[in-house]
């Protein structure tokens, strides 16, 4: 399994690089390290959502994991699951 | 994308804050001469919360905590908790410059100022104690603190109800909210930090990976919180954005059907949809204005639309204008030189041709100008800084602000213009007993100002202080051999020796009511600029300070005339008259120095040709022409030439760098026909002129 570590700020200046890294990961099941996030913004948050979306369709796993407070502080403050942002893959489907 | 666009949002979050710390002086300013209203007060809170929510987008936490502390003892101004005393006015003032200085530690990633927490103490103790620590770094919003104003849409709703119906915010982010360094992150922190708050994320416009653009914003929320929270809270937490996203809010009960004609607030979805609404519904195209008295709400700041562009492009413009103005003089020239009839159509064309050329310069010159302003600002606070070091009170009284000065003259004009409010401060004014003493206020005033005056700037600098003690710096000048023991000077020739390089030394001075700390590094500043710089005191009164500046550095009025074949150029400013020599106008005076007489006043004559080395003076200047120059200092002198050609407007090209400063001569230009000309410095030259305008007689040279 793949793992992608995240950048530590996901916003404005960093986001077209989260986005074109997920990017290419694309295919196979995946796991993001969210461990160093020290910030997620509204842009990052889009970029995961769609991989999520883009992993369901294609029935692959994508997991977030770990996530350090930070990150868990801005979902929850987003309004937003753990689960909106990963995919279960076909295995558990 | 090419540039970071963080960056250049950063860069103009500072621009923003320069601007946020002017109108935060003005308004101090305001306060101090004791306008307290609370338009001023607010103006001042504005400034200082904007900063500090600027820079909680950015993550400076050092400003955020400083302007937190700031903004939380000028809330209990707005609030009427404090009152303006004089000392609270200097406390803001001093948390002002340090503000400053956390901004521009800021910008240049350098660390944060010291003396930060005596100031902020100081500050606290005027409300009893230190503010609550920032919860949030990023961003707080502060309440309000005006009355409550009773809402229209209450009218219907009994006053006695034991929960307001909760809030309900819809909130979607447009892409410029993210694009201008915003993020809804902090904005939910801190409405998540007013109350319980219910939050849902609408993602239904998120697309798969492949179609989504990094930059969109596609992302909204619906956000319920308790009743009670006020709506100025809610707008607030909304204050950086509301022009950047969709917005509304309202209240729960009120989409029920009770609700009061409020147009822009699309309730319905609000309560009854609890599914995705359809994303159509959410994106009415302005956020809801918000009802109540217009002063309720945060005044957005006022932007005139600018553009910030390179200096250096300006400077190539200017030079381009430069050299239209030169060819089309060049232009003019052979036109007439190819003997056109004057009312033909290349004369009327090439006189239209040189209306707009001129036009066009001003314009350009306008786009370099600037106005004196934060010029001035720096001076506020050098002022406050010199009076507190030397324990004097000193009121700075400003004029003039508005005057728009070229870009280049501003800058380098702070250096010198800071030395001499420093003197001012330091040498300038008595200390409080004295002035006391000498039945003066114990507050010592000192007035800056600027003006235009016949195509210059005049910046003065004038103290109500003792006035030079004239005695005194004779007493030095002799000492340090500086003049002849038996030198009979005028007031004002004693005056002057204050800017003789070597004339003091700080020991020296301080002990003397007058001045000169680096005087001749001032006058040379200000020569250097093309300007001049005059004193004027008298005891017991003060002392003035005059700087008179050319208002830019690459054009002038001039005169163009003859000298012994060659063509020289008077700048316009310094020509009071042109007249022709009769007979009974010449005086001898001396053994070799003439003057003239003009309307009963005795005026010295100089020769031009002769002061500049071209000739010897002539036997004879009857019938001569003379241009009638004025100093600054009122003083007047007559220049001989051999013919005036005409006035027109040269473009200054510099000499100095090529050949250092030459005495008499300002700079040189370029003419219609491709000749150098020079351009006079006539108050420098009668300065070091002869004035030989008569041969020896033969019998007493042998």
């Amino acid at each position: 399994m793949t793992t992608l570590a995240l950048a530590p700020r996901l916003d404005l200046t960093h986001a077209e690089q989260a986005l074109t890294a997920i990017r290419a990961c694309e295919g196979q099941p995946l796991v993001l390290d969210a461990g160093g996030v020290t910030h997620l913004g509204g842009l990052g948050l889009q970029i995961l959502l769609a991989a999520a979306r883009s992993w369901r369709a294609a029935g692959l796993a994508l997991t977030i994991s770990p996530r350090s407070p930070a990150f868990e502080e801005a979902l929850s403050l987003f309004g937003l699951p753990l689960d909106a942002l990963q995919s279960e893959g076909a295995a558990w489907a | 994308m090419a540039t970071d666009p963080m960056a250049q949002i950063r860069a103009s979050f500072f621009v923003e804050c320069e601007e946020l710390l002017e109108s935060l002086q003005d308004s101090l300013s305001a306060l101090q001469d004791g306008s307290s209203d609370s338009e001023t007060v607010n103006t001042v809170f504005r400034a200082v919360h904007s900063i500090k929510g600027g820079a909680g987008a950015f993550g400076l936490d050092a400003l955020v905590a400083f302007a937190h502390r700031y903004e939380t003892v000028l809330d209990a101004l707005r609030a009427g908790r404090l009152e303006v005393t004089p000392d609270a006015v200097r406390s803001f003032f001093q948390a002002a410059d340090l503000l400053q200085d956390h901004v521009r530690a800021a910008h240049d990633g350098t660390p944060a100022p010291e003396g930060a927490e005596a100031v902020l103490c100081a500050l606290e103790t005027l409300i009893g104690g230190p503010a609550e620590p920032e919860a949030s770094p990023g961003f707080q919003p502060v309440p309000f603190a005006f009355e409550p104003i009773p809402l229209a849409l209450d009218f219907d709703a009994p006053d006695d109800l034991p929960a307001p119906a909760r809030w309900i915010i819809r909130f979607r982010p447009a892409d410029a909210l993210y694009a201008s360094g915003n993020e809804p992150l902090h904005l939910l922190r801190a409405l998540a930090a007013l109350g319980a708050a219910e939050v849902r994320c609408d993602t239904s416009d998120v697309p798969a990976l492949e179609a989504l653009r990094p930059d969109a914003a596609l992302l909204s929320w619906r956000i319920t919180l308790p009743g009670e929270i006020a709506e100025e809270e809610l707008r607030e937490v909304f204050d950086f954005v509301e022009d950047v996203c969709t917005l509304e809010i309202g209240r729960e009960a009120e989409a029920a059907g009770a609700r009061p004609p409020a147009p822009a607030i699309v309730a319905p979805q609000a309560v009854t949809s609890v599914a995705r609404p359809p994303a159509v519904a959410e994106a009415p195209a302005e956020p809801a204005p918000p009802p109540g008295p217009v002063e309720r709400r945060a005044t957005p700041r006022e932007t005139a639309a600018t553009v910030r562009v390179d200096l250096d492009r300006i400077d190539r413009l200017v030079n381009l204008v430069g050299e239209l103005v030169i060819n089309q003089a060049m232009l003019a020239q052979s036109v007439a030189e190819a003997g056109l009839p004057p009312n033909s159509a290349v004369m009327t064309g090439l006189e239209a041709f040189m209306m707009l050329t001129r036009d066009l310069q001003d314009s350009v010159m306008m786009i370099r100008a600037q106005p004196v302003k934060p010029l001035f600002q720096r001076m506020a606070r050098i002022v406050r800084e010199a009076s507190t070091a030397v324990g004097k009170e000193v009121r700075l009284h400003t004029e003039g602000e508005a005057t728009e000065v070229d870009k280049t003259v501003i800058e380098r004009l702070a250096e010198p213009l800071t030395h001499m409010i420093r003197n001012a401060v330091d040498h300038g004014l008595e200390t409080p007993e004295l002035r006391l003493a000498a039945g003066k206020a114990a507050e010592g005033v000192i007035s800056l100002s600027a003006q235009h005056r016949s195509g210059r700037i005049v910046i003065e600098v004038a103290d109500d202080g003792a006035g030079i003690n004239r005695p005194k710096v004779r007493e030095i000048a002799l000492a340090r051999g500086l003049i002849p023991a038996d030198a009979a000077l005028t007031d004002a020739e004693i005056d002057a020796l204050l800017f003789l390089p070597g004339f003091s030394t700080a020991s020296q001075v301080s002990a003397l009511s007058g001045r000169g700390v680096g005087m001749d590094v001032v006058r040379q500043a200000i020569q250097s600029l093309g300007g001049r710089v005059t004193i004027q005191s008298a005891p017991g009164q003060g002392t003035r300070f005059s700087i008179s500046l050319p208002l830019t550095l690459a054009v002038l009025d001039g005169m163009v005339v003859s000298v012994a074949d060659e063509t020289l150029v008077v700048p316009l400013a310094s020509i009071l008259e042109t007249a022709t020599l009769a007979e009974g106008d010449i005086r001898a005076l001396g053994p070799q120095t003439n003057v003239i007489h003009l309307r009963g006043a005795f005026v010295p004559l100089y020769d031009l040709g002769a002061e500049l080395g071209y000739r010897a003076p002539k036997p004879s200047y009857e019938g001569g022409i003379v241009l009638l120059t004025a100093q600054e200092d009122g003083s007047r002198a007559a220049l001989i030439v051999d013919a005036i050609h005409e006035q027109r407007q040269v473009v200054i090209k510099g000499l100095q760098q090529a050949y250092g400063r030459i005495p008499g001569v300002a700079a040189a230009t370029i003419l219609g026909n491709g000749r150098i000309a020079l351009i006079l410095d006539t108050a420098d030259l009668v300065q070091t002129a002869t004035g030989r305008t008569r041969i020896r007689p033969l019998a007493l040279a042998g």
